[in-house]
């Protein structure tokens, strides 16, 4: 186990982490064939059929547009609607209007908009539009901009706000309107609602001090887990007796391409099929024993830089797809991964910082201050889904494999520090 | 409430030393102001006094409100004089008292 | 409360601007009446001196959910010469009261540190109260960030 830490570059390194597991699932019964892999039930899935969103998401269905799954989406209009004259819109409701966070975050949230919403930290993913009104813009120009920006540039990640049905005509129009009245540079009544002078949020909380981190707490749950029999009379205990030891490492080296699955395999999804095929426990993904056996897992890999294999072919293939999948402009809000953490990283997004994928894995499971719970990172898949108006898939869907994998591939080096604590 | 309170302090001190105290109790808090699925309130359930004793005498209280936040923290600071125990006290609205002792030597 | 004292109508003052600059709704200056009235009520309308009390807060709040709070007073404890509560109060919650703390010469200190909820951007206003009866204060303001996604 030790060599697997200090390997800190190459496949071997890889191969001895999983290969630890391996033997020490082989020593227990049940050993199968010469490659002595870790035991799982390949049947059945391993979150709850038919998946149904948490209930205090939001219940709105979202099926008409794109998903990791399924393409639906309608394509990108080619040209600019024309209008017929000049715009007629009330300026005090589109001032309410870009200021309405019940329909997609509202303008402010990519926007400095002059008095705006009280020039409250507003975001700068896109540009500053204090002075949009003395900047010699057409009524048609900005109408088009705000129904769909595609039409004047297709590498965008505004949204179509009116090709996707959020904001209608009149709507449009009374946006435009209060545009029209923005001619003078913001004035904010803090730096701190400056987006350009407001400082990056830095993480200094002792995440593995459990009177810092309710997450740890997970840690005694799965201890306790470990030792508890499943339906088979067996316990992890029974095969696993030094977790300490035998998972030191084990956690960096996932996710990884499962052959007997054919498709990417996470921490999570690998609990739930390994007890079932083994102590007979069905711990599905994203209930909390499941969520506890992987925070304790990981935890027990602490400090072990990721390290997932990225060279065998299946794995190549994975991570492209998982790629491919990062840029689909998903949901009504027509966002990609890449939109929010690729080209506008390192941005505010209203007073939420958009951090790059680097940094955005080793810390899962995570604590969330804001929910009180443990998140996988699957669940952080489905929320951002959810909330760009996209239907979430199961947490055991393929696509989340290759997402997850593609992900970790970007965070190779990263040490691990679970249980995180985050918003 | 099966979790446990969490406490945090040193083991031994020198006489006459302040030492930091942090305490934790699981508790979710309920503030009275959310509302259920069906839009009615959901009663309040605090925490709404902590004491800490030392060998029988008050060291810190904190009487609380429903704007403390879930699993509530208390850090503090405690001047030793003596060996002892630290005792401290949560106690819920609905009456229940949690209790947690922890001895310090002092040299 | 019938006669603001001078500090709590300060307080009073400052988080109506506060509630006006960020556009909230009036129940929000109701909040901060209330505040003062359970300062009013904790000084016994007396003018607590804006000095000696420290209030540590994050600048902005990456949400309201579980704010770490810090609260201290610069002075003795000793004897008879001690803090003997500090009350904290937060002007733009449902409910204004967050905390009061109780202190003894065996606390070796006048600092507590907790985590609180609030509910927007609002002050937090601290009153310290010595063994002597003196009143010390003092007020932060703290931004609760905003998400990006809405609803």
């Amino acid at each position: 186990m030790r060599l697997g830490g200090i390997l800190a570059i190459g496949t071997a390194a890889v191969l001895l982490v999983a290969g630890a597991f391996v033997i020490a699932g082989g020593s227990g019964a049940g050993a199968q064939g010469n490659k002595k892999e870790a035991p799982l039930d390949t049947n059945g899935d391993a979150s709850a059929r038919p998946w149904k969103r948490y209930a205090g998401w939001p219940a709105r269905d979202e099926s008409k547009w794109n998903t990791l799954a399924q393409v639906a989406s309608p394509s990108a209009p080619k040209a600019p609607r024309k209008l017929a004259g000049p715009i007629t819109g009330d300026a005090a409701k589109g001032a309410e209007l870009v200021a309405d966070r019940n329909r997609g975050g509202s303008c402010l949230a990519c926007h400095v908009m002059g008095p705006a919403g009280g020039a409250n930290l507003p975001g700068n993913v896109g540009p500053d539009l204090s002075q949009i009104g003395s900047a010699g813009r057409e009524d048609e120009y900005l109408f088009n901009y705000i129904y769909d920006p595609r039409v004047y540039n297709p590498e965008t990640v505004m949204p179509p706000w009116g090709g996707h049905g959020v904001f209608n005509d009149q709507e449009i129009s009374d946006m435009v309107a209060f545009l029209k009245t923005l001619k003078s540079p913001a004035a904010f009544k803090t730096e701190l609602d400056d987006p350009e002078k407001r400082p990056a949020p830095v993480e200094k909380r002792e995440n593995l001090d459990p009177i810092e981190n309710p997450g740890m707490w997970a840690v005694d749950k799965a201890q306790d887990l470990w030792k508890q029999a499943g339906a088979a009379g067996k316990s992890c205990q029974s095969c696993h007796s030094d977790a300490k030891a035998e998972f030191k490492t084990w956690a960096a080296s996932m996710p990884r391409w499962e052959p007997r699955l054919n498709k990417v395999l996470g921490v999570e999804e690998f609990v739930t099929r390994h007890a079932r095929a083994t102590t007979g426990a069905n711990w599905l993904m994203e209930t909390d024993d499941n969520r506890a056996m992987s925070v304790y897992l990981h935890f027990l890999a602490n400090g072990t830089p990721i390290q997932i294999d990225t060279t065998s072919a299946e794995s190549k293939a994975a991570i492209e797809r998982g790629k491919e999948l990062s840029n689909r402009k998903l949901g009504e809000l027509n966002f990609a991964c890449t939109d929010c953490h690729g080209k506008s990283a390192n941005h505010w997004i209203r007073g939420q910082w958009l951090g790059e994928p680097k940094g955005q894995y080793d810390h899962f499971p995570t604590w969330r201050t804001s929910l009180l719970a443990i998140w996988d990172i699957r669940q952080r898949f489905q929320w951002c889904q959810v909330n760009i108006r996209a239907d979430e898939l199961p947490p055991d869907a393929k696509e989340y494999g290759d997402l997850e994998l593609y992900l970790a591939a970007q965070n190779d080096g990263q040490k691990l520090s679970v249980p995180g604590i985050r918003h | 409430m099966a979790e446990k309170p969490r406490l945090k302090l040193p083991k031994e001190a020198k006489k006459g030393e302040v030492i930091e105290i942090k305490t934790l109790l699981p508790h979710v808090m309920e503030s009275g102001q959310r509302k259920d699925k069906d839009g009615k309130a959901i009663p309040r359930k605090i925490i709404n006094k902590f004491v800490c004793e030392f060998n029988g005498k008050p060291v810190f209280t904190a009487d609380i409100e429903p704007a403390v936040a879930a699993n509530p923290y208390m850090q503090f600071h405690a001047r030793v004089e003596e060996s002892g125990t630290f005792k401290f006290t949560w106690t819920d609205d609905d009456g229940t008292v949690t209790t947690a002792e922890e001895s310090i030597t002092v040299s | 409360m019938r006669q603001l004292s001078r500090r709590a109508a300060l307080a009073l003052g400052a988080s109506g601007a506060a509630a006006t600059f960020i556009g909230l709704p009036d129940s929000v200056s109701a909040a901060a009446k209330e505040a003062a009235d359970q300062i009013a009520k904790f000084t016994g309308g007396k003018t607590a001196e804006k000095s000696k009390v420290s209030i540590e807060l994050p600048e902005i709040a990456e949400n309201g959910n579980t704010v770490p709070l810090s609260v201290s007073v610069d002075a003795p404890m000793v004897g008879d010469n001690y803090v003997s509560e500090i009350l904290v109060v937060a002007d733009g919650n449902p409910n204004p009261g967050v905390a009061t703390f109780r202190f003894s010469p065996l606390s070796g200190k006048a600092e507590a540190s907790t985590r609180i909820r609030l509910a927007a951007t609002q002050n937090i206003i601290a009153v310290a109260k010595t063994s002597k009866g003196e009143l010390f204060t003092n007020q932060k303001l703290v931004k609760v960030t905003i998400g990006g996604c809405g609803g």
